[in-house]
């Protein structure tokens, strides 16, 4: 058994996160994964009601595909959720939404260099003027983290991994208009140029 | 089977049959030409540019005159490309592509004519980018860096010919600094294509050559704004904006607009707490990427005149502030006495969750009366047919129309974006506009009809001469103006315009919706759809909760022994007769829903925090219930969207236009109105371009609005002015 899987769960009780148990591994395969309603582990029920880790068998982590042992890389076919492990705190995860939208052309410029991704922003929260430096404060730790996607579908899956509520914006379209230097001279056109 | 019994009953069918194939003729354009961009196959329509295919490819070509939107100029050479075998380099911008042309985007020769061309236009600009407004987002500066020499020729350390022009005052919301401009012609282009405005123009050759309106004036344009975004360079800045702020520095919150009914989509670019500019966002199916001025610079309105703190009136009969608690605790004693005889207003800038959180309070303390301020009719189907009140053809809709009758409508000053779309139609594809109402100044021709509501019931009843013209139009669109329901008459009119909307229904196109109502206000629509009853009818109420609403016409006769609660964010007409004045956001700063009159549901994000004790609106008609002792049941944003869902699902569907399709159910039940006749003119407010500038609470408290009331009222003192009406 060259894997050592170990559950990090986090626990909030009285207001303070316990973090329990992390990892470890000689080899280099460390994993920490968290999967959640599956039909097939049925161990990781007993997990959940006690919160505390647990030494689970890699079997009801690993699917039944060896590639994935031999890429050092776990696919889960549930829906994964890693919001208990990745040590955001819960206001962070629950209180939070995401708008995952495609940037639009910025009308000042005619460069069309950042559009061309599917990007996730939180909702924006308070921001103040520094007394000291006159800078802009803010409390929240999310508001710069603005996350570019080539898909959309990598946008939302980001978003359900983390336990994020997101809503997505719909793409924009411009749609090419025929282009005619001749019609500034037509002469029975009200497209003809009237000042130079 | 069937085959061969036709062929042997009929012979004479298999003859026109083979008759009428037609074989290929050699004539005919193909139908899409090969050509390569850079060794990429691209298969493009005839006549398309050099640039547009270049776009297809994913390359794009710099440009400076060449603008989407706008005609093409082709006059600042900056999109110079190599054409394998072309003893030139061609204008992509202006050059439509020939089959199997071998274009080169990045060869020598195209790098060389760029470089060329970046070193002519910088020979005569300014270095100031350090002062300059559009530092950081200037297509020069960027152009310069990516398609530029790497040094300089320039050994004038005399500055003894480098070219300077004086400025331009052309009013209180562009700056000018003409020696940045770089003669792209771009803002020409808008003042006469999009706006209809021919104020600017071109005088003099060569290094002579300015940009300006020849004799100072003003340009008199509700869309002159949008020249600040075509600017490529820093010759056309905004006035309120200048030195703010710089691009990089501010938080850009993508929202919509309010300001008008159409929902502009905006992006309000703050700075800590400030909101320092509002730009348009690209949508193509509302505003395209422009947007009125009124939406652009109203913002520092937002910071003026506003509620921060709750107020009660005292014995003494003023407003003085109090905590959030002692305001909640009154409004929920006044809300309690009296006994479900309580009246709810909501306004023209009112959001879709604070109105269902209203409606939700009043309808659990015992009181239906729940009124918008703006009216429409209740006879016939009233409200209760969602295409009685909505703009059917949709605004990208328009676009396809060929005739369009505009009945007690402004739409320059009502919804400047509407009318840009009915002047495209108008230059692009010769659409004809025909005007009852008021004569104003549309930006394009259109034939009068007058302004007696006489006309439009003999059009309904197909004896006016235009008549004949209207039925045999394809794609007949009729826009009636919301306002003209203040009247007493309106329900007459809607009826009337129902009734030849029919009429034109009989021969146009399948599926062509004829009649569109013009909104006023941003809330109207989800007022509506959310079952606020139109036409208020101020009785004595036991207690007045006003939602935003600021119309000093119905707020003027404020009932005796009423106690008024005002919720909102501007301290304006409702505040000025509330008793208790409860502070809420504006609509920058709260995540709210609108629907605008298209009936489009779409989303405000916060850009800033409520400023002082302001709340968000929902979340203060939350709070009361509690006090009140009917908790309503969401405790978040989400949670008032799922009753919103429940109450109206298309309210959440953002961006999705929800069209509604009972015009003739609509039509049958007004019909015994159509026949009465009506004799007041049809009178339309905004007449002028200072009706524009100020028409709510944010727009009236903005010094910049006002500066330009003044402006315009100043030009048309000038002997050079005449009106154009």
């Amino acid at each position: 058994m060259f894997v050592n899987m170990a559950f990090n769960l986090i626990k909030q009780s009285g207001g303070i996160a316990i973090k329990k148990a992390i990892s470890s591994s000689p080899s280099k395969g460390l994993f920490t994964a968290a999967v959640r309603s599956s039909k097939e582990t049925r161990g990781l029920e007993k997990v959940y009601e006690k919160n505390e880790p647990v030494l689970l068998e890699t079997d009801n982590v690993i699917g039944k595909t060896p590639l994935m042992a031999v890429q050092n890389y776990i696919e889960v076919a549930d829906k994964v959720d890693i919001s208990s492990l990745t040590g955001v705190p819960e206001e962070h995860v629950k209180s939070r939404l995401v708008k995952i939208s495609k940037a639009t052309k910025n009308v000042m410029q005619s460069g069309t260099d950042n559009t061309h991704n599917w990007v996730m922003e939180f909702d924006n929260r308070e921001r103040w003027e520094n007394p000291l430096m006159g800078w802009t404060s803010t409390g929240d730790p999310l508001s710069n983290m603005k996350i570019e996607f080539i898909e959309r579908a990598d946008a939302i899956n980001f978003c359900e991994k983390n336990g994020w509520k997101w809503y997505l914006e719909a793409e924009h379209k411009t749609k090419p208009r025929p282009k005619s230097y001749a019609i500034n001279f037509s002469w029975n056109k009200r497209t003809r140029a009237s000042t130079k | 089977m069937f085959r061969t019994t036709l062929q042997r009953t009929a012979p004479s069918i298999r003859l026109v049959v083979t008759s009428g194939q037609s074989r290929p003729n050699s004539n005919v354009p193909p139908s899409k030409l090969e050509v390569f961009i850079d060794d990429k196959k691209v298969h493009v329509d005839p006549g398309t540019t050099v640039l547009q295919a270049a776009a297809l490819v994913g390359v794009e070509i710099p440009r400076f005159c060449y603008h989407e939107r706008l005609a093409v100029a082709g006059n600042c050479r900056m999109c110079l490309v190599e054409v394998e075998r072309s003893p030139k380099p061609v204008a992509a911008c202006a050059m439509p592509v020939m089959n199997g042309w071998k274009i080169k985007t990045n060869s020598e020769l195209t790098r060389k004519a760029r470089e060329g061309v970046m070193e002519f236009l910088l020979m005569n600009h300014p270095l100031d980018c350090p002062i300059c407004d559009q530092g950081g987002e200037c297509d020069l500066q960027d152009q310069s860096m990516a398609f530029g020499s790497d040094r300089s020729r320039f050994v004038d350390i005399d500055f003894s010919g480098k070219r300077a022009v004086e400025d331009k005052d052309i009013g209180p919301l562009v700056k000018t600094v003409m020696t940045r401009c770089i003669h792209c012609t771009r803002c020409i282009r808008f003042a006469s294509e999009v706006a209809g405005v021919d104020d600017l123009g071109t005088t003099g050759r060569g290094s002579d050559m300015q940009v300006g309106t020849y004799i100072e004036k003003m340009f008199l344009s509700e869309l002159s704004g949008n020249v600040i975004d075509l600017c490529p360079v820093g010759a056309l800045t905004s006035k309120p904006y200048s030195f703010t702020a710089r691009p990089w520095e501010t938080r850009k919150t993508d929202s919509v607009d309010v300001l008008d009914a159409l929902g502009s989509n905006i992006v309000v670019s703050t700075r800590a707490g400030d909101v320092m500019r509002i730009l348009p966002r690209l949508n193509e199916d509302i505003n395209e990427e422009w947007l009125s001025d009124k939406s652009r610079f109203s913002y520092d309105g937002l910071k003026r005149q506003r509620l921060i703190t709750p107020l009660v009136k005292d014995n003494k009969g003023n407003l003085v502030p109090v905590e959030w608690e002692d305001a909640l605790v009154t409004t929920s004693r006044a809300l309690i006495n009296a006994n479900g005889n309580i009246v709810g207003v909501s306004g023209g800038l009112s959001d879709a969750e604070s109105m269902i959180a209203l409606k939700d309070l009043l309808n659990r303390l015992g009181s239906e009366e729940l009124y918008t301020e703006e009216p429409f009719p209740i006879s016939g189907s009233g409200t209760d047919l969602r295409s009685s009140y909505l703009l059917n053809s949709s605004i990208a809709g328009l676009e396809q129309a060929d005739l369009v009758l505009l009945i007690g409508t402004n739409p320059r000053y009502e919804a400047p974006l509407l009318n840009t779309r009915i002047r495209k139609a108008y230059v692009h594809n010769d659409l004809e506009i025909a005007l009852l109402g008021s004569k104003v100044d549309l930006s394009y021709d259109y034939e009068y009809l007058g302004e007696s509501p006489a006309t439009l019931k003999d059009l309904a009843e197909k004896r006016h001469a235009f008549f004949s013209k209207l039925s045999k139009a394809k794609r007949p669109v009729i826009i009636l103006g919301a306002q003209q329901f203040e009247r007493q008459d309106g329900a007459v009119l809607l009826a009337q315009a129902q009734q030849l909307s029919q009429e034109l229904s009989k021969n146009v196109d399948k599926g062509w919706k004829i009649l569109n109502v013009l909104q006023q206000v941003a809330g109207q629509v989800a007022a509506l759809d959310l079952g606020y009853k139109p036409n208020l009818r101020l009785s004595a109420p036991k207690v007045l909760y006003l939602l935003g609403a600021d119309n000093e016409a119905i707020l003027k006769n404020k009932p005796a022994g009423t106690t008024v609660i005002y919720q909102g964010h501007h301290g304006d007409a409702g505040a000025a007769i509330a008793d208790i004045v409860l502070p809420g956001a504006a609509y920058t700063e709260k995540q709210a829903t609108y629907v605008n009159t298209e009936g489009r549901a779409q989303q405000t994000l916060m850009a800033v925090q409520p400023p002082g004790m302001a709340r968000s609106d929902w979340k203060i008609i939350r709070a009361i219930s509690e006090f009140v002792g009917v908790k309503l049941p969401y405790d978040t944003l989400n949670e008032v969207r799922d009753r919103l869902t429940d109450v109206c699902p298309s309210m959440t569907r953002y961006g999705d236009l929800e069209q509604a399709n009972f015009l003739a159910q609509a039509s049958d039940l007004a019909k015994d109105l159509s026949f009465k006749s009506v004799s007041t003119p049809l009178n339309v407010k905004q007449i002028a371009l200072e009706d524009f500038y100020m028409t709510d609470s944010i727009s009236r408290s903005s010094p910049t609005m006002a500066k330009c009331i003044q402006a315009v009222r100043k030009q048309k003192e000038s002997k050079y002015y005449e009106s154009r009406i």
